[in-house]
Parts: structure tokens; C-alpha cells; sequence
């Protein structure tokens, strides 16, 4: 997070940085539905990085990283396919890196339609200048063109991540993948901690070390706190860690227990306690203290997960016998049942638009990630384990999901998405990592 | 021939007597004999000697009376600590175990509960947290609002046998500390269960 204030993001000082609406006739060209069947794809392919002053890298390991982390970030994104450097008629490199270096004609004959360059421009102190820019291939067109001025080579991911958030600004309408970051639980010692990675795997960080059990990380929509239960002593405790102080704050609840806190799109914090002997989901105030009751029942009432309007609230109910998964429509004052097959059906995660719950159902083979349609009632399984998937939640852009399971042997977090996308594992380092949540980077 | 033995020496005891209360009333008069008076010195000491043993067996008694009082006391506290310390070993080394997503109590667990509270009511100062557990085929969430429900069982029914309240707390660890840390059915039915720790 330190860093961000040290990066100095110069944004466009000499390049045209083409945001502009794409020009008539060639608009939408390499424009992708994610939330259509999943089936578009997009052939990406990253020149080999140039040296802006010579014919020979003055470094080639900023350029190597640079190249690397573009491919393992875009490889992320399902609908991009890489083409391989083999396969670029005429050898993948380019002459320049402006569009009018480049023979666009070998790369639209290899079937490339999105080409990236790399222009590196060494300092006396640090890494020295990057500049990064993507083309349309059948267009001949640079649709994104950003510089930055590196102080550090730690700040390569940082970057990156920054280019492929308005990279993919520009071919979904969302980049927030590239903006987030994910707090989870890791076990180590017999004790579990809050951490956070970014989902692309990068800056792997401690955020608690309270020698106790943290559970259910939630973000706060600002990203400035993290929300999560604390056992410790006998007892439940509600756990908010705070960004700017870089510590946490433990208070008591009334009743006995404090289950899966979550964030309304306002900033409100949900949460499952059980001052009337039995776990309902209740608003806090401002001071953490009970405000009101969200969802009373005779029944277990947990696990709120609201959309990015907060008119609805996704919540797990044994109130049927059997787990299952219900919407709450402030604004009707409805209750709607999402789940209806299966006996175990918990760990709701609506998604922002409202329009989809994804949640956790217990099958003969272990649990899976199932994603319901709230409009057609429609049901789509959308991981298949082996082992346990759990914990699904959607990302800002309600397209990426992201889940735990323990299909290694050990449970380790996971990137699908809506369309149930080939999972890829997120790198969390020894001990068992569960719960991700996701929250918007500040001050990316 | 023995009564007449006997009635013979009385009377020869009540002439000594006779003439010795003469005897006496002369010695009073007349002046002190140093050898009397040296036996009488002699006799107080003696006394004394055996008064201040007198004093020390008696000391010695009341000392032994009391140290075994207190040896009887410090017996029946020991035995007191001792019933305490049994009780909270049986309070804790019982468990009650439940269905796969149930927090019903069964017979069992009834049963057990039934001799837990016998334990609390012998022991007023003994004070409990009750567990809630589950096993790990759930999901952490409603797994922590199970082990609640399960800890919450076994409270309700013990105040219902006549323990206070205020001398129990309910924890729930949901899946978090299994017993037995394996994934199967055996595994399973030991891990969904509610312990019982005595708080100091």
C-alpha cells in the first residue's frame, strides 16, 4: 500500500493516450460481453520488449519482467487466447514500438488481434521508463498508450496491474479485477490470520496477528477496513482492522456469537449474532454497537452478502430444516428462495448487479460452486472440485469468482468465473487459505 | 477374722488421729522444727515439679487435640478439593455428540448432562463454558451458527435441570477444532459434539 505513494504514475506525458470512443465503423472490433456465454475470444500477443535508445536492451530483466507479468496478468483473463511467438509469420518482433514501426500485416495474418509493445528507456537512477501500449491489429490502431517512471523494480507488478485494469476498462467496460485485492483467512501455528494477496498473486501480506482464530474477512466498500470474527478467550469478538492505522480493533458483542460480517454498498456493517439465543442478521452502527434487526427467525440467519445498489440482501437460512439460500428485497420487504435442490446449501455471494447469487451446495462428490439466475431461477454449476469448493464471492465486476477448495489436499484460493472458467490457483503460500473477499485497492 | 482386722486397725487409726490433733496444737506453738520446714520445701518443689508437668501433659493434650482438629479439617478440605478436583475431571471429560446438521440431544446426551448438572449443583462455584463443534463437511459460516445451536442445546437443558445461568457460557468453534483431525465418517461423529471446559 506504501508504495502507491512513492509511484509516480505520469500518465501520457508524450504518448497519445487513446481513450477516445473507437471510430465509426471499426468500433466494438475487440469489445467483450463478459457477462455473455463466455464463448468470445480475443488472440493476444506481447512483442518482446524494446530499448527506446539502442538497438539492445540496456536491461534486459525490467524488460523480462515486464513481458512476464503482462502474460501471467492477461493470461488471467479467459477470454484472452496467447498466440504463440512461433506461430507470428515473419518472427514476433516489431521494429518500434509506435504504431508506426509495427508491420501491423504479419500479425493480422497470424490471426492476432490485440498486439502489445513494450518500450523501455533506461535512467541513471532506477529501472528508468516504460511504455506500454496496445493495438488493434485489424485497425492498425493503438487503443491504449501509458508511460510510467519506475523508481523501483517492486513496482513492476503495481504497474502492470494499472495498464491491465484500463486494458481491461477498455475491452469489457471493468478493470476492477486489476483494481482489487483479496483478504482471506491463513491458517499457520494451529492459529489463523487476515491476509490479503492481489488476485493476480502479487504482494502476499500478514494484516493481523492476533493468536486467536479470524474469521469471514469483509471489506468495507471504501476499501479503509476489514470486518471479521476473532475467537479468542472463550469467546466471539468482532475484529475491524483499519488501513490507515495498519492495526485492529477487537469489540464484544452481546450475545455469544459473531458470524460473517459484511458491508452494505453504503458502508453499514451486517452481521449474524445471537443476543435473542439465536443467530439473526443484525445492522451495527457507526460505533459497532446493535442497531437493528435485519432478519429475525427461530432459525440459523447468516452470511449476508448485499449488491452494489444494497436493495438486496443474499443470506443462508435453516429456517427450511436444511440450509438454503434466500434474497431479502429491502425495498419490497420480500424474502425469495434462491436454492432448491441439495440439502446444504450456504455461503451466498450476490453479485454486484443483483442478478446472480453464487453459492455453495453440498453434492455426493463434495461441496460445490453453483451460480443461481434470480431472473429465471435457472442454476448453473460452476466448479467441479475435486474435493471441497467453497466460499465463492464475486468480484467488483461481477464477473470473476473467486473460491476456496481443497482439491490440492489442502484448501487454497481459486479465480473462476461466472461462466465457470478453468480455475486458476491464487499463490497464498503454506497453510490453508479460505474466505476470500474482495475489496477495491485505495488510491490505485 | 478379716472384718475383725479391719475394725481393729480403724480404731487404732482413730486413737493415732486423736493424739495427733494434741500433737498438732503443740507444734503450732511450739517453735518451728527446721526439719519440717525442710521437707515442706522439698514437697512444695515437688509439687511444683509435678504441677509443671501436669501443666506440660496437659498443654501437650490440648496441642495434640488441637493438631489432629486441624489434621481433621485439612483432611476433609483435602477431601473436599479432591471431590472438586474428580468432579471438574468427569465435567470435562464428558462430551455429547449430535447428527450430522443437528443440534438435537439424544438420550446420551441427556443423560450426561443430567450427571453434569449434579456435578454444578454439588459445587456452586464451579462455573462452565459449553463448546459447540461440528465437523468439517459443512461450511464455516452456518457451522459456527451450528456449534452455537449445539452449545445452546446443552445450556438450555442444564438450567432446565437447575443450574444457574449465570454460571454457564456457551462458546461455538464450528469446525475450526476438530477432535480428531481426519475426513471420515468416524472422524466425522467424534468431531460434531459439545465439550465442556470448567472456567478458573
Amino acid at each position: 500500500m506504501i508504495k502507491l505513494r512513492f509511484f509516480i504514475f505520469l500518465s501520457a506525458i508524450f504518448l497519445v493516450v487513446s481513450l477516445l470512443p473507437p471510430g465509426a465503423g471499426a468500433q466494438d472490433s475487440l469489445h467483450i460481453d463478459i457477462f455473455g456465454p463466455g464463448e468470445e475470444r480475443i488472440n493476444v500477443f506481447i512483442a518482446p520488449p524494446k530499448d527506446l535508445q539502442s538497438e539492445v536492451l540496456f536491461d534486459p530483466e525490467l524488460g523480462s519482467r515486464i513481458y512476464d507479468g503482462l502474460q501471467s496478468n492477461l493470461g488471467l483473463l479467459p477470454f484472452l487466447t496467447r498466440v504463440d511467438p512461433g506461430h507470428i509469420l515473419g518472427g514476433p518482433g516489431v521494429e518500434g514500438v509506435r504504431g508506426r514501426d509495427i508491420d501491423f500485416r504479419k500479425f493480422n495474418l497470424s490471426r492476432v488481434d490485440l498486439l502489445l509493445t513494450i518500450g523501455l528507456e533506461q535512467h541513471a537512477r532506477g529501472p528508468g521508463s516504460v511504455e506500454i501500449r496496445a493495438f488493434e491489429v485489424f485497425d492498425q490502431r493503438m487503443i491504449l498508450g501509458r508511460a510510467y517512471d519506475l523508481q523501483d523494480m517492486d513496482q513492476v507488478p503495481l504497474m502492470l496491474r494499472r495498464f491491465c485494469a484500463e486494458l481491461m476498462d477498455y475491452l469489457t467496460g471493468s478493470g476492477d479485477f486489476f483494481r482489487s485485492r483479496l483478504a482471506f483467512e491463513r491458517k499457520q501455528n494451529g492459529n489463523k490470520d487476515i491476509w490479503s494477496v492481489t488476485p493476480q498473486g502479487t504482494d502476499l501480506t500478514r494484516l493481523t496477528d492476533l493468536r486467536g482464530i479470524t474469521l469471514s474477512p469483509a471489506w468495507s466498500p471504501d476499501g479503509s477496513r476489514i470486518a471479521f470474527t476473532l475467537m479468542r478467550d472463550d469467546r466471539h469478538h468482532l475484529g475491524i482492522w483499519d488501513l490507515e492505522k495498519g492495526e485492529e480493533q477487537v469489540f464484544s458483542m452481546p450475545g455469544n456469537t459473531v458470524i460473517s460480517p459484511a458491508f452494505s454498498p453504503e458502508g453499514r456493517l451486517a452481521l449474524s449474532l445471537d443476543p435473542m439465543g439465536r443467530p439473526d442478521i443484525y445492522w451495527l452502527d457507526g460505533d459497532y454497537g446493535v442497531d437493528e434487526t435485519i432478519m429475525e427467525h427461530w432459525a440459523i440467519d447468516v452470511s449476508p452478502s448485499f449488491d452494489a445498489s444494497g436493495t438486496k440482501m443474499a443470506f443462508a437460512s435453516g429456517r427450511l430444516g436444511n440450509p438454503h439460500i434466500f434474497v431479502h428485497d429491502f425495498d419490497k420487504g420480500r424474502v425469495q428462495r434462491v436454492s432448491y435442490e441439495g440439502r446444504y446449501n450456504t455461503n451466498p455471494s450476490i453479485s454486484p448487479e443483483g442478478d446472480f447469487v453464487a453459492f455453495t451446495r453440498q453434492t455426493p462428490d463434495g461441496h460445490r460452486i453453483f451460480v443461481a439466475d434470480l431472473e429465471t431461477g435457472r442454476e448453473k454449476q460452476i466448479s467441479f472440485g475435486p474435493g471441497n469448493d467453497e466460499d465463492p464471492a464475486f468480484a467488483p465486476d461481477g464477473y470473476f469468482v473467486a473460491f476456496s477448495s481443497n482439491r490440492s489436499g489442502d484448501y487454497r484460493l481459486y479465480l473462476t468465473t461466472r461462466n465457470g472458467d478453468e480455475p486458476r490457483q491464487i499463490p497464498t503460500g503454506e497453510g490453508n487459505a479460505k474466505a476470500p473477499a474482495w475489496g477495491l485497492e485505495r488510491d490505485f | 477374722m478379716k472384718n475383725r482386722t479391719v475394725v481393729l486397725l480403724a480404731l487404732l487409726l482413730g486413737l493415732i488421729m486423736f493424739a495427733g490433733t494434741g500433737c498438732g496444737k503443740r507444734a503450732v506453738e511450739a517453735p518451728a522444727d527446721p526439719a519440717v520446714e525442710e521437707l515442706t520445701e522439698e514437697e512444695r518443689a515437688r509439687l511444683e515439679e509435678e504441677r509443671l508437668k501436669e501443666e506440660m501433659r496437659r498443654q501437650a493434650l490440648e496441642e495434640r487435640r488441637l493438631q489432629e482438629e486441624r489434621m481433621e479439617r485439612e483432611r476433609d478440605a483435602v477431601d473436599a478439593e479432591a471431590r472438586i478436583q474428580e468432579a471438574m475431571e468427569e465435567i470435562t471429560a464428558n462430551r455429547i455428540h449430535f447428527a450430522f446438521d443437528s443440534y438435537e440431544l439424544t438420550a446420551d446426551a441427556r443423560s450426561t448432562l443430567q450427571k453434569i448438572s449434579e456435578h454444578m449443583k454439588r459445587f456452586d462455584e464451579l462455573r462452565l463454558v459449553i463448546e459447540g463443534h461440528t465437523d468439517e463437511r459443512g461450511t464455516a459460516e452456518y457451522n459456527l451458527a451450528l456449534g452455537e445451536r449445539r452449545a445452546r442445546a446443552a445450556y438450555e437443558f442444564l438450567v432446565l435441570l437447575g443450574v444457574s445461568s449465570d454460571r454457564l457460557q456457551i462458546i461455538s468453534y464450528g469446525e475450526e477444532r476438530p477432535l480428531v483431525d481426519e475426513s471420515n465418517e468416524s472422524a466425522w461423529a467424534k468431531n460434531r459434539r459439545a465439550d465442556f471446559k470448567v472456567l478458573d
